[in-house]
Protein backbone atom coordinates (compact mmCIF):
# COMPACT_ATOMS: atom_id res chain seq x y z
CA UNK A 1 0.00 0.00 0.00
CA UNK A 2 1.17 3.51 -0.67
CA UNK A 3 2.42 5.05 2.53
CA UNK A 4 0.73 8.36 1.84
CA UNK A 5 -2.68 7.03 0.78
CA UNK A 6 -4.52 4.83 3.29
CA UNK A 7 -6.92 2.22 1.99
CA UNK A 8 -10.30 3.53 2.98
CA UNK A 9 -13.65 3.41 1.23
CA UNK A 10 -12.85 6.45 -0.88
CA UNK A 11 -9.52 5.05 -2.08
CA UNK A 12 -11.03 1.62 -2.64
CA UNK A 13 -13.88 3.02 -4.73
CA UNK A 14 -11.48 5.17 -6.75
CA UNK A 15 -9.31 2.19 -7.67
CA UNK A 16 -12.29 -0.10 -8.22
CA UNK A 17 -13.80 2.36 -10.68
CA UNK A 18 -10.52 2.53 -12.62
CA UNK A 19 -9.21 -1.03 -12.58
CA UNK A 20 -12.31 -3.16 -12.09
CA UNK A 21 -12.90 -6.04 -9.74
CA UNK A 22 -9.82 -8.11 -10.51
CA UNK A 23 -7.21 -7.07 -7.96
CA UNK A 24 -4.48 -8.44 -10.26
CA UNK A 25 -5.00 -5.30 -12.38
CA UNK A 26 -4.71 -2.94 -9.44
CA UNK A 27 -1.50 -1.08 -8.65
CA UNK A 28 0.88 -3.56 -7.03
CA UNK A 29 1.34 -1.39 -3.94
CA UNK A 30 -2.43 -1.35 -3.25
CA UNK A 31 -3.36 -4.96 -3.88
CA UNK A 32 -2.96 -6.60 -0.51
CA UNK A 33 -4.54 -3.67 1.33
CA UNK A 34 -7.46 -3.74 -1.10
CA UNK A 35 -8.01 -7.46 -0.62
CA UNK A 36 -7.93 -7.04 3.16
CA UNK A 37 -10.30 -4.09 2.92
CA UNK A 38 -12.75 -6.04 0.75
CA UNK A 39 -12.66 -9.05 3.07
CA UNK A 40 -13.29 -6.95 6.15
CA UNK A 41 -16.10 -4.86 4.80
CA UNK A 42 -19.81 -5.00 4.31
CA UNK A 43 -22.32 -5.82 1.66
CA UNK A 44 -22.00 -2.42 0.05
CA UNK A 45 -18.39 -3.18 -0.86
CA UNK A 46 -19.39 -6.62 -2.16
CA UNK A 47 -22.12 -5.03 -4.28
CA UNK A 48 -19.70 -2.50 -5.73
CA UNK A 49 -17.26 -5.29 -6.55
CA UNK A 50 -20.01 -7.34 -8.19
CA UNK A 51 -21.03 -4.42 -10.38
CA UNK A 52 -17.50 -3.97 -11.68
CA UNK A 53 -17.10 -7.73 -12.00
CA UNK A 54 -20.09 -7.67 -14.33
CA UNK A 55 -18.34 -5.25 -16.64
CA UNK A 56 -15.13 -7.28 -16.46
CA UNK A 57 -17.11 -10.35 -17.47
CA UNK A 58 -18.73 -8.53 -20.37
CA UNK A 59 -15.34 -7.29 -21.56
CA UNK A 60 -14.11 -10.87 -21.60
CA UNK A 61 -16.18 -11.31 -24.74
CA UNK A 62 -13.74 -8.99 -26.49
CA UNK A 63 -10.70 -11.07 -25.71
CA UNK A 64 -9.26 -12.06 -29.05
CA UNK A 65 -7.23 -15.22 -29.21
CA UNK A 66 -4.67 -14.49 -31.87
CA UNK A 67 -2.02 -16.86 -33.09
CA UNK A 68 0.83 -15.51 -35.12
CA UNK A 69 -0.53 -15.74 -38.66
CA UNK A 70 2.12 -17.60 -40.62
CA UNK A 71 1.83 -15.52 -43.77
CA UNK A 72 2.03 -12.23 -41.89
CA UNK A 73 4.92 -13.53 -39.79
CA UNK A 74 6.77 -14.50 -42.96
CA UNK A 75 6.12 -11.06 -44.52
CA UNK A 76 7.38 -9.28 -41.42
CA UNK A 77 10.53 -11.39 -41.22
CA UNK A 78 11.15 -10.87 -44.94
CA UNK A 79 10.90 -7.12 -44.36
CA UNK A 80 13.61 -7.43 -41.70
CA UNK A 81 15.89 -9.21 -44.18
CA UNK A 82 15.28 -6.52 -46.78
CA UNK A 83 16.00 -3.90 -44.17
CA UNK A 84 19.29 -5.56 -43.31
CA UNK A 85 20.19 -6.00 -46.97
CA UNK A 86 19.45 -2.33 -47.51
CA UNK A 87 21.61 -1.36 -44.56
CA UNK A 88 24.49 -3.42 -45.90
CA UNK A 89 24.07 -1.99 -49.39
CA UNK A 90 23.96 1.54 -48.04
CA UNK A 91 27.05 1.02 -45.95
CA UNK A 92 28.95 -0.33 -48.97
CA UNK A 93 27.74 2.56 -51.13
CA UNK A 94 28.73 5.10 -48.50
CA UNK A 95 32.19 3.57 -48.16
CA UNK A 96 32.60 3.54 -51.94
CA UNK A 97 31.54 7.17 -52.12
CA UNK A 98 34.08 8.07 -49.47
CA UNK A 99 36.80 6.17 -51.32
CA UNK A 100 36.01 8.05 -54.55
CA UNK A 101 35.92 11.30 -52.63
CA UNK A 102 39.28 10.54 -51.08
CA UNK A 103 40.83 9.89 -54.49
CA UNK A 104 39.42 13.17 -55.84
CA UNK A 105 40.70 15.05 -52.81
CA UNK A 106 44.10 13.40 -53.21
CA UNK A 107 44.37 14.43 -56.86
CA UNK A 108 43.21 17.95 -56.09
CA UNK A 109 45.93 18.45 -53.52
CA UNK A 110 43.48 18.82 -50.68
CA UNK A 111 41.61 21.75 -52.19
CA UNK A 112 38.26 19.98 -51.78
CA UNK A 113 38.87 18.69 -48.26
CA UNK A 114 36.26 19.98 -45.80
CA UNK A 115 37.45 22.05 -42.87
CA UNK A 116 38.50 19.86 -39.96
CA UNK A 117 35.61 21.11 -37.79
CA UNK A 118 33.07 19.73 -40.24
CA UNK A 119 34.50 16.23 -40.42
CA UNK A 120 32.31 14.73 -37.76
CA UNK A 121 29.16 16.11 -39.32
CA UNK A 122 30.37 15.00 -42.73
CA UNK A 123 30.86 11.42 -41.67
CA UNK A 124 27.63 11.45 -39.71
CA UNK A 125 25.73 12.50 -42.80
CA UNK A 126 27.58 9.98 -44.91
CA UNK A 127 26.97 6.99 -42.68
CA UNK A 128 24.25 7.48 -40.15
CA UNK A 129 21.34 9.43 -41.45
CA UNK A 130 20.69 7.58 -44.70
CA UNK A 131 21.02 4.17 -43.08
CA UNK A 132 17.66 4.46 -41.35
CA UNK A 133 15.74 6.27 -44.01
CA UNK A 134 15.84 4.13 -47.08
CA UNK A 135 12.93 1.90 -46.14
CA UNK A 136 10.35 4.57 -45.45
CA UNK A 137 6.95 3.41 -46.57
CA UNK A 138 8.29 0.38 -48.27
CA UNK A 139 5.44 -1.88 -47.25
CA UNK A 140 2.75 0.80 -47.53
CA UNK B 1 14.27 -2.56 -14.09
CA UNK B 2 15.91 -4.59 -16.85
CA UNK B 3 14.01 -4.57 -20.12
CA UNK B 4 13.21 -8.24 -20.83
CA UNK B 5 13.43 -7.58 -24.56
CA UNK B 6 16.73 -5.72 -24.52
CA UNK B 7 18.89 -8.63 -25.69
CA UNK B 8 16.47 -9.64 -28.43
CA UNK B 9 16.18 -6.09 -29.73
CA UNK B 10 19.95 -5.62 -29.70
CA UNK B 11 20.50 -8.89 -31.56
CA UNK B 12 17.72 -8.23 -34.07
CA UNK B 13 19.19 -4.80 -34.69
CA UNK B 14 22.51 -6.44 -35.44
CA UNK B 15 20.86 -8.66 -38.04
CA UNK B 16 20.23 -11.82 -36.04
CA UNK B 17 17.33 -13.51 -37.85
CA UNK B 18 16.54 -15.81 -34.92
CA UNK B 19 16.22 -12.87 -32.55
CA UNK B 20 13.97 -11.11 -35.06
CA UNK B 21 11.81 -14.20 -35.31
CA UNK B 22 11.60 -14.50 -31.52
CA UNK B 23 10.53 -10.86 -31.23
CA UNK B 24 7.82 -11.34 -33.83
CA UNK B 25 6.46 -14.49 -32.24
CA UNK B 26 6.47 -12.90 -28.80
CA UNK B 27 4.78 -9.62 -29.69
CA UNK B 28 2.85 -10.05 -32.94
CA UNK B 29 -0.30 -11.63 -31.43
CA UNK B 30 -0.63 -8.81 -28.90
CA UNK B 31 -0.14 -6.14 -31.54
CA UNK B 32 -2.79 -7.73 -33.74
CA UNK B 33 -5.29 -8.09 -30.92
CA UNK B 34 -4.72 -4.50 -29.80
CA UNK B 35 -5.27 -3.16 -33.31
CA UNK B 36 -8.24 -5.44 -33.91
CA UNK B 37 -10.04 -4.10 -30.86
CA UNK B 38 -9.10 -0.51 -31.62
CA UNK B 39 -10.11 -0.70 -35.28
CA UNK B 40 -12.66 -3.52 -35.40
CA UNK B 41 -11.10 -4.67 -38.63
CA UNK B 42 -8.97 -7.80 -38.88
CA UNK B 43 -7.23 -6.86 -42.14
CA UNK B 44 -6.37 -3.37 -40.96
CA UNK B 45 -5.13 -4.82 -37.68
CA UNK B 46 -2.62 -6.97 -39.58
CA UNK B 47 -1.50 -3.90 -41.54
CA UNK B 48 -0.93 -2.05 -38.27
CA UNK B 49 1.06 -4.95 -36.84
CA UNK B 50 3.22 -5.04 -39.95
CA UNK B 51 3.83 -1.30 -39.76
CA UNK B 52 4.83 -1.64 -36.12
CA UNK B 53 7.46 -4.22 -37.00
CA UNK B 54 8.78 -2.13 -39.88
CA UNK B 55 9.38 0.57 -37.29
CA UNK B 56 11.00 -2.01 -35.03
CA UNK B 57 13.45 -3.05 -37.76
CA UNK B 58 14.29 0.59 -38.46
CA UNK B 59 14.80 1.51 -34.82
CA UNK B 60 16.37 -1.69 -33.47
CA UNK B 61 19.93 -0.93 -34.69
CA UNK B 62 19.99 2.21 -32.59
CA UNK B 63 17.92 0.98 -29.66
CA UNK B 64 19.32 2.13 -26.33
CA UNK B 65 18.28 0.31 -23.17
CA UNK B 66 17.50 2.55 -20.24
CA UNK B 67 14.77 4.61 -21.86
CA UNK B 68 11.21 3.45 -22.28
CA UNK B 69 10.76 -0.31 -22.22
CA UNK B 70 10.67 -1.82 -25.68
CA UNK B 71 7.19 -3.25 -25.12
CA UNK B 72 5.92 0.15 -23.99
CA UNK B 73 7.38 1.76 -27.09
CA UNK B 74 5.76 -0.88 -29.32
CA UNK B 75 2.36 -0.29 -27.77
CA UNK B 76 2.78 3.42 -28.32
CA UNK B 77 3.66 2.90 -31.99
CA UNK B 78 0.70 0.57 -32.46
CA UNK B 79 -1.73 2.98 -30.80
CA UNK B 80 -0.46 5.87 -32.91
CA UNK B 81 -0.97 3.78 -36.03
CA UNK B 82 -4.53 3.07 -34.89
CA UNK B 83 -5.17 6.75 -34.13
CA UNK B 84 -4.00 7.68 -37.64
CA UNK B 85 -6.34 5.17 -39.22
CA UNK B 86 -9.26 6.21 -37.02
CA UNK B 87 -8.62 9.84 -37.92
CA UNK B 88 -8.62 8.99 -41.63
CA UNK B 89 -11.95 7.22 -41.15
CA UNK B 90 -13.38 10.29 -39.47
CA UNK B 91 -12.12 12.46 -42.30
CA UNK B 92 -14.03 10.22 -44.67
CA UNK B 93 -17.09 10.83 -42.48
CA UNK B 94 -17.63 7.18 -41.86
CA UNK B 95 -17.25 6.85 -38.10
CA UNK B 96 -18.70 3.38 -37.98
CA UNK B 97 -16.44 1.94 -40.66
CA UNK B 98 -15.07 -1.34 -39.51
CA UNK B 99 -17.74 -1.89 -36.88
CA UNK B 100 -19.13 -5.02 -38.31
CA UNK B 101 -22.40 -5.88 -36.68
CA UNK B 102 -22.75 -9.53 -37.46
CA UNK B 103 -25.97 -10.79 -38.89
CA UNK B 104 -27.03 -13.34 -36.34
CA UNK B 105 -27.05 -16.80 -37.81
CA UNK B 106 -29.65 -19.28 -36.64
CA UNK B 107 -27.70 -20.34 -33.58
CA UNK B 108 -28.92 -22.00 -30.46
CA UNK B 109 -30.33 -19.33 -28.17
CA UNK B 110 -27.44 -19.40 -25.71
CA UNK B 111 -24.86 -19.02 -28.44
CA UNK B 112 -26.98 -16.32 -30.05
CA UNK B 113 -27.12 -14.37 -26.79
CA UNK B 114 -23.37 -14.69 -26.39
CA UNK B 115 -22.86 -13.45 -29.94
CA UNK B 116 -25.18 -10.52 -29.31
CA UNK B 117 -23.29 -9.65 -26.18
CA UNK B 118 -19.99 -9.73 -28.01
CA UNK B 119 -21.32 -7.44 -30.72
CA UNK B 120 -22.87 -4.99 -28.28
CA UNK B 121 -19.89 -4.80 -25.99
CA UNK B 122 -17.64 -4.34 -29.01
CA UNK B 123 -19.82 -1.53 -30.32
CA UNK B 124 -19.86 0.15 -26.90
CA UNK B 125 -16.06 -0.03 -26.75
CA UNK B 126 -15.78 1.34 -30.27
CA UNK B 127 -17.81 4.38 -29.29
CA UNK B 128 -15.56 5.36 -26.41
CA UNK B 129 -13.25 8.32 -26.96
CA UNK B 130 -9.89 7.07 -28.25
CA UNK B 131 -7.90 7.84 -25.13
CA UNK B 132 -10.37 6.07 -22.84
CA UNK B 133 -10.42 3.09 -25.18
CA UNK B 134 -6.63 3.04 -25.28
CA UNK B 135 -6.41 3.10 -21.48
CA UNK B 136 -8.84 0.18 -21.19
CA UNK B 137 -7.02 -1.66 -23.97
CA UNK B 138 -3.65 -1.35 -22.26
CA UNK B 139 -4.74 -2.14 -18.70
CA UNK B 140 -7.58 -4.58 -19.25
CA UNK B 141 -6.62 -6.45 -22.40
CA UNK B 142 -2.87 -6.01 -22.74
CA UNK B 143 -2.53 -6.34 -18.96
CA UNK B 144 0.15 -3.68 -18.68
CA UNK B 145 0.85 -2.33 -15.22
CA UNK B 146 -0.59 1.08 -14.43
CA UNK B 147 2.89 2.57 -14.69
CA UNK B 148 3.62 0.99 -18.09
CA UNK B 149 0.21 1.99 -19.43
CA UNK B 150 0.64 5.58 -18.25
CA UNK B 151 4.09 5.65 -19.82
CA UNK B 152 2.70 4.33 -23.10
CA UNK B 153 0.08 7.06 -23.20
CA UNK B 154 2.60 9.62 -21.95
CA UNK B 155 0.41 10.68 -19.05
CA UNK B 156 0.52 10.42 -15.25
CA UNK B 157 -0.92 7.44 -13.38
CA UNK B 158 -3.63 9.75 -12.00
CA UNK B 159 -4.60 10.78 -15.52
CA UNK B 160 -4.64 7.13 -16.57
CA UNK B 161 -6.97 6.27 -13.68
CA UNK B 162 -9.24 9.11 -14.71
CA UNK B 163 -9.40 7.80 -18.29
CA UNK B 164 -10.10 4.27 -17.05
CA UNK B 165 -12.85 5.39 -14.68
CA UNK B 166 -14.58 7.50 -17.30
CA UNK B 167 -14.28 4.72 -19.85
CA UNK B 168 -15.69 2.06 -17.57
CA UNK B 169 -18.49 4.37 -16.45
CA UNK B 170 -19.43 5.09 -20.06
CA UNK B 171 -19.41 1.39 -20.85
CA UNK B 172 -21.77 0.64 -17.97
CA UNK B 173 -24.15 3.33 -19.18
CA UNK B 174 -23.94 2.17 -22.79
CA UNK B 175 -24.62 -1.42 -21.83
CA UNK B 176 -27.40 -0.70 -19.36
CA UNK B 177 -30.15 -1.10 -21.96
CA UNK B 178 -28.97 -4.53 -22.97
CA UNK B 179 -29.20 -5.97 -19.48
CA UNK B 180 -31.91 -8.40 -20.44
CA UNK B 181 -29.77 -9.83 -23.24
CA UNK B 182 -26.85 -10.30 -20.95
CA UNK B 183 -28.31 -13.11 -18.93
CA UNK B 184 -26.78 -16.46 -18.39
CA UNK B 185 -23.43 -15.63 -16.84
CA UNK B 186 -22.77 -13.98 -13.53
CA UNK B 187 -25.66 -12.36 -11.73
CA UNK B 188 -23.85 -9.09 -12.00
CA UNK B 189 -23.87 -9.13 -15.77
CA UNK B 190 -27.61 -8.68 -15.75
CA UNK B 191 -27.15 -5.55 -13.70
CA UNK B 192 -25.17 -3.86 -16.42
Amino acid sequence: MRKDVPMDRERFDHLLAAYGADFARWPAEDRSAAEAFAAANDDAVSAALAEEQALDTALLSQTVAVDSPELLTARILASQKRQRAGLDWRAVAALAACAVFGVVVGYSGGMLAPPADDEAAYFASAFEAPLYEFDEGEEG
Amino acid sequence: MMDPDADLVRSAGAGDAQAASALVRKHLPRMISLARRMLNDAAEAEDVAQEVFLRVWREAPRWKPGGAKFETWMHRVALNQCYDRLRRRREKADPDAGINIADPAPLASEAWLAQQRTVKVGAALAKLPERQRSAIELVHFQELTNIAAAETLEISVEALESLLSRGRRALKVALADVAQDLIGDADGVARL
